[in-house]
């Protein structure tokens, strides 16, 4: 038996396939979302490497904003119980998600058992986001990518506080203007995500494990600026970009199981 | 179509097409329109003109294009919409605009509108167990009585004052029993159409409005009371749209058992006093006005105002329905929180209400999670 | 009242500032009453009856000017408030928290402690409050939460907007109506009946603060000004916090005669540099005080205009109640429009401006709402060039330094154009 989870992201698309014994037999991760051919490449390049199709997933979960987008699902369950599915198969001991993405920041507080208990989001704007990052990096003329190595060797972490994206992104050219090493400029921007994020999971209660999951946890330099601002160790989730797709895919799994 | 249908879809098709109820009105009664603006009014006053006093409380999904130049972007939804329709000449055909000055943003907002119509602009007293607010009271409807009599060339009497109040008390009472009875049937009365059948007050006569809810709650109660499955909830917040976020509630299983809406159920729960004086009887409403964000009270209930609407409907849960730049609202939030959590650690979920907003996306997600974490 | 001898209007400035949060320290330590009341209520009842004030949006405004405003801000957040709430509001209702865990554990809350660091003056929690809310109606839900939470007396000193200037009799009988219940509460506080001889002197007091005020910012209208604008920004402290006090009168008489001697011998604020003179309508931007400052004297545009100054001149007869009870209603941010263009329009004649600035104040929705009539009436009143910036009074992350410079340096280049203009038409 297998099953399929998929998560349609405003910036990415990810597929995770699970197994009788729900281990992930295959998973691929395409970085475009919604309304692109993301998602169609994710689902053949999961479901290739299997050589199965998706007739032979005995269940399908759809998560993220394209969830509705996708017919062939048997269900689709919101990204906040997702991740949260998700984190807790991975690392029973999480209690607090911090999970951002490309235009979501969530938190999530999560009882013994792996249940929601409470959860915030992001106002609609930008700040604290992947989306953020990306306005950035483009200032800076450097990749997304590239965001954690410069951040890396950063000596100062420099004032970054408009919340406002256009403010913010004055704020960055005029640091640059004076001369400020990109390093510390970002080391900053970083700080500015984080600072966000955590104005969110502070509201949880922040119970240990906390554990970091979504695209943005990839950034060695967010989750450096996360731990600094919580005073916490953080945990990032193995592959986080993933965990969303695994817990629609043990939510397939407990479809498939019911009946 | 049931009889039930019927009267909804004529109450929804009035609260969707002000513009149309008001022409209606006018073609019967040859007397025009006064705009209502949110929250609190003496709308008895209006009423007794023989005008139509109609409810302005802006319009979900305009685009707004010439609001933005005349007001910042941290006023509220409600605000860039009516700025928007009123620049567009949209409120040009009614014969005067009442105005109240409880926030920040509405008492600037009655200095600087962009209409035809004239503006009356009154002002609510916030020491309100006080007499001395009553009698400020009093003073201040005064000034509307007034004001409506030389702008629409009418005398207006106490005795038609009392008449008016006769209306919107039994209004009241019809709309409260409505809210129970919706209660019982969420299989019928979705979260879309509870709201449609409250709006369309703000656009009729109020004794017609009566009459049709009237028939509304006598048809309903024939039907058979089914269990409901989905989960029980209770809104508070200023209002609760665009239509498409109630769709959402219903797709994801909601029914909405009670509300402290300040568009809905705050309208109506507090009757007008009896009394001879009818100024002084409207002031006395005001002093008797609780719970509300608006009306301001130094032991602030409105927490275990609703965690009382919770327990006695039964609710699962309450939501906030936040409109954004609503200060008001936004200071009432953090001691709501903590009072949700005092009563029992009342499940909650805020969402933010912007009449503009495009996308629901977001607010789908929201939702969803919070009927997956209800369980 | 010797202490002060000697000193400048500068070094008075400092010296009560920072005694007058050290007695509101000391008050609350020996036992004694310390109310915390809105900038513009009445201070008169409380100082009748020997009750320390201290002003929260100073506290707060002091927190952003010295840079300790970010993280007490986010404290705020994490309880609910949004970011779009007064940012005065924030900063006051997170401190109050941090006050209560510190009394709640006998521990020292570590953002207290930054603020402690800063240098930031400490201000007791309180045994009553008091709100008028003749400069917005935050105040009114600010001090609602304040009183739910503190459960001390709450004194509410309500003024009906006056949306049509005059004031009408009937809100000056409902505001002396809560006068006598303010009196009777802080009676109960005190328990012991209120001073009414005591009251006229403070009364008394108070009128001669307010006329020393009035002097010393009268002298912004000598052209070129001995006033350095940004020092309204600075001294308004004492009006704010000292109004009922000698501290205020003898400082701005102080002030006065600086100024006027500075007028006599032909000194200017900017040493010669004061090219152009503009009104700046709104709070200050706190933590960028000195960036803005700069900015503008870069330029040599001197801020010599502003409302401010006005607000805190409640003018009334001691002994007349319904005289005081109109002077506090008739507060400038509580007025009608065509009121506020009247005082605004008045200032910008009085301080021959040339131009003025608005500050699109996020905190601040009614100092920022009718802020677009405003400047048409006052263009079409004036005939002056304006220009507005968005910023926040002590938010950080809402102002922008490069949006600001932009917008001063093409108001100050029409500003020198017209005045260009101007003189080659007289020649």
């Amino acid at each position: 038996m297998h099953v399929l989870g998929l998560d349609v992201g405003s910036a990415s698309s990810k597929v995770v396939i699970l197994d009788e014994n729900k281990n992930i037999v295959s998973s691929s991760v395409f970085q475009v979302g919604t309304g692109s051919s993301g998602p169609a490449r994710a689902l053949d390049e999961a479901l290739g490497k299997l050589s199965l199709s998706l007739d032979d997933m005995e269940k399908i979960v759809a998560t993220g904003y394209g969830r509705y987008a996708f017919e062939r699902a048997d269900k689709q369950i919101s990204e906040i119980s997702c991740h949260a599915k998700g984190i807790f198969h991975l690392i029973p001991t999480a209690r607090t998600i911090i999970d951002i993405g490309g235009q979501d920041a969530k938190a999530i507080r999560l009882d013994g058992s792996g249940m929601v208990s409470q959860f915030f989001m992001n106002d609609k704007c930008a700040a604290g986001t992947g989306r953020f990052l990306e306005v950035m990096a483009r200032v800076l003329e450097i990749s997304i990518d590239e965001l954690e190595e410069y951040d890396s060797k950063a000596t100062e972490v420099v004032n970054v506080s408009s919340t406002c994206t256009v403010f913010a992104e004055s704020e960055v050219i005029s640091h640059l203007s004076n001369n400020v090493p990109k390093e510390n400029i970002i080391a900053g921007i970083h700080a500015s995500v984080a600072s966000k994020a955590c104005g969110l999971a502070y509201r949880t209660g922040l119970e240990d494990d906390i554990v970091m999951s979504g695209g943005v946890a990839q950034n060695a330099g967010v989750v450096r600026a996360i731990s600094r601002e919580l005073r916490r160790p953080v945990i990032v989730a193995p592959n986080p970009q993933i965990a969303g797709a695994l817990g629609a895919a043990l939510f397939a799994y407990d479809e498939a199981k019911k009946h | 179509m049931s009889k039930i249908d019927t009267i909804i879809s004529q109450l929804d098709a009035i609260s969707k097409n002000p513009r149309k109820a008001m022409e209606d009105f006018k073609a019967k009664t040859g007397k025009g329109a006064v705009g209502v603006l949110p929250i609190y009014a003496p709308e008895e006053i209006v009423y007794a003109t023989g005008y139509l006093p109609m409810g302005i409380w802006g319009a979900t999904k305009k685009q707004i294009l010439k609001a933005t130049s005349n007001l910042p972007a941290f006023a509220c939804s409600i605000m860039q919409s009516i700025m928007e329709l009123e620049i567009n000449g949209t409120y040009d055909d009614l014969a005067a605009v009442v105005i109240s000055s409880p926030c920040d943003t509405l008492k600037c907002f009655g200095q600087k509108w962009k209409g035809k119509s004239p503006v009356i602009q009154f002002a609510h007293s916030q020491n309100r167990d006080m007499e001395a607010s009553n009698i400020y009271m009093v003073g201040e409807y005064a000034h509307v009585r007034e004001e409506l009599e030389k702008v629409l060339g009418v005398t207006i009497t106490d005795d038609a004052i009392n008449a008016a109040i006769e209306v919107y008390n039994e209004n009241r009472a019809i709309m409260r029993m409505f809210s129970d009875v919706a209660a019982m049937y969420p299989q019928i009365i979705t979260p879309k159409k509870r709201h449609a059948v409250i709006k369309a007050r703000f656009f009729m006569d109020k004794a017609e409005h009566t009459k049709l809810v009237r028939e509304l709650i006598t048809e309903l109660l024939q039907q058979p009371v089914v269990p409901f499955k989905g989960k029980k909830v209770v809104l508070t917040g200023i209002q609760a749209e665009p239509d498409e976020l109630l769709d959402i509630f219903e797709e994801f299983g909601i029914a909405v058992v009670a509300d402290d809406l300040a568009q809905e159920s705050r309208q109506f729960r507090t009757d007008v006093p009896a009394g001879s004086d009818p100024l002084y009887r409207l002031a006395k409403q005001w002093q008797n006005v609780t719970a509300c964000a608006l009306a301001i009270d130094r032991d602030k209930p409105r927490g275990k105002f609703i965690a009382d609407l919770v327990k006695e409907h039964g609710a699962d849960a309450v939501i906030v329905c936040m409109m954004k730049f609503c200060d008001p609202e936004e200071y009432d939030y953090p001691i709501l929180l903590e009072d949700f959590e005092k009563a029992n650690n009342i499940k909650n979920l805020k969402i933010e209400i912007d009449q503009q907003s495009e996308s629901l996306e977001q607010v789908r997600t929201r939702v969803q999670s919070f009927v997956e974490m209800l369980g | 009242m010797n202490e002060t001898e000697g000193m400048n209007a500068k070094q008075k400035l400092g010296y009560y500032t920072q005694k007058f949060y050290d007695d509101a320290m000391a008050a609350h330590d020996k036992g004694e009453f310390v109310c915390w009341s809105s900038s513009i209520a009445p201070s008169e009842f409380f100082r009748t009856m020997g009750i320390h004030i201290v002003y929260p949006e100073n506290h707060a405004a002091a927190v952003g000017a010295k840079h300790g405003a970010l993280e007490i801000l986010e404290l705020a957040e994490r309880k609910g408030y949004t970011m779009d709430n007064c940012s005065y509001s924030r900063i006051n209702l997170a401190y109050m928290d941090l006050l209560v865990e510190e009394k709640v554990t006998g521990k020292t809350p570590e953002a207290l402690a930054k603020l402690d660091e800063l240098k930031i003056p400490r201000i007791p929690l309180p045994d009553i409050i008091i709100m008028c809310n003749n400069i917005c109606e935050v105040l009114l839900k600010w001090y609602e939460n304040l009183a739910v939470t503190l459960k001390v007396p709450y004194v509410v000193i309500d003024v009906p907007y006056v949306y049509e200037w005059p004031i009408p009799q009937r809100a000056i009988d409902y505001v002396e109506a809560q006068f006598k219940r303010a009196i009777k509460q802080i009676e109960d506080l005190c328990g012991k009946p209120f001073d009414y001889e005591n009251f006229i002197k403070v009364q008394e007091q108070t009128q001669r603060s307010i006329a020393a005020w009035d002097k010393a910012m009268g002298m912004a209208s000598v052209v070129p000004s001995p006033l350095n604008g940004f020092d309204i920004f600075n001294f308004m402290a004492l009006i704010v916090c000292a109004r009922s006090d000698y501290a205020s009168e003898d400082t701005f008489t102080t002030l006065a005669d600086e100024l006027q001697a500075k007028a006599d011998a032909g000194i200017d604020a900017f040493k010669g540099g004061e090219k152009t003179r503009i009104a700046w309508e709104g709070i200050a931007v706190w933590p960028y005080l000195s960036h803005t400052y700069k900015a503008l004297k870069a330029l040599g545009t001197n801020m010599v205009g502003s409302t401010y100054p006005s607000a805190w001149s409640i003018h009334y007869e001691p002994g007349d109640l319904k005289a005081m009870a109109a002077g506090y209603i008739g507060c400038y941010y509580n007025t009608s429009l065509e009121r506020r263009v009247d005082v605004l329009g008045g200032v910008m004649e009085n301080t021959k401006c040339t131009g003025i600035l608005y500050h699109n104040n996020r905190s601040c929705k009614n100092m920022a709402v009718m802020n677009v009539e405003m400047a048409e009436m006052i263009r079409e009143r004036t005939k002056t060039p304006f220009a507005s910036f968005d910023g926040d009074q002590t938010d950080p992350r809402n102002f922008s330094e490069a949006q600001f410079d932009t917008r001063v340096e093409a108001l100050a280049e029409v500003m020198e154009q017209n005045m260009a203009n101007a003189a080659n038409q007289n020649a």
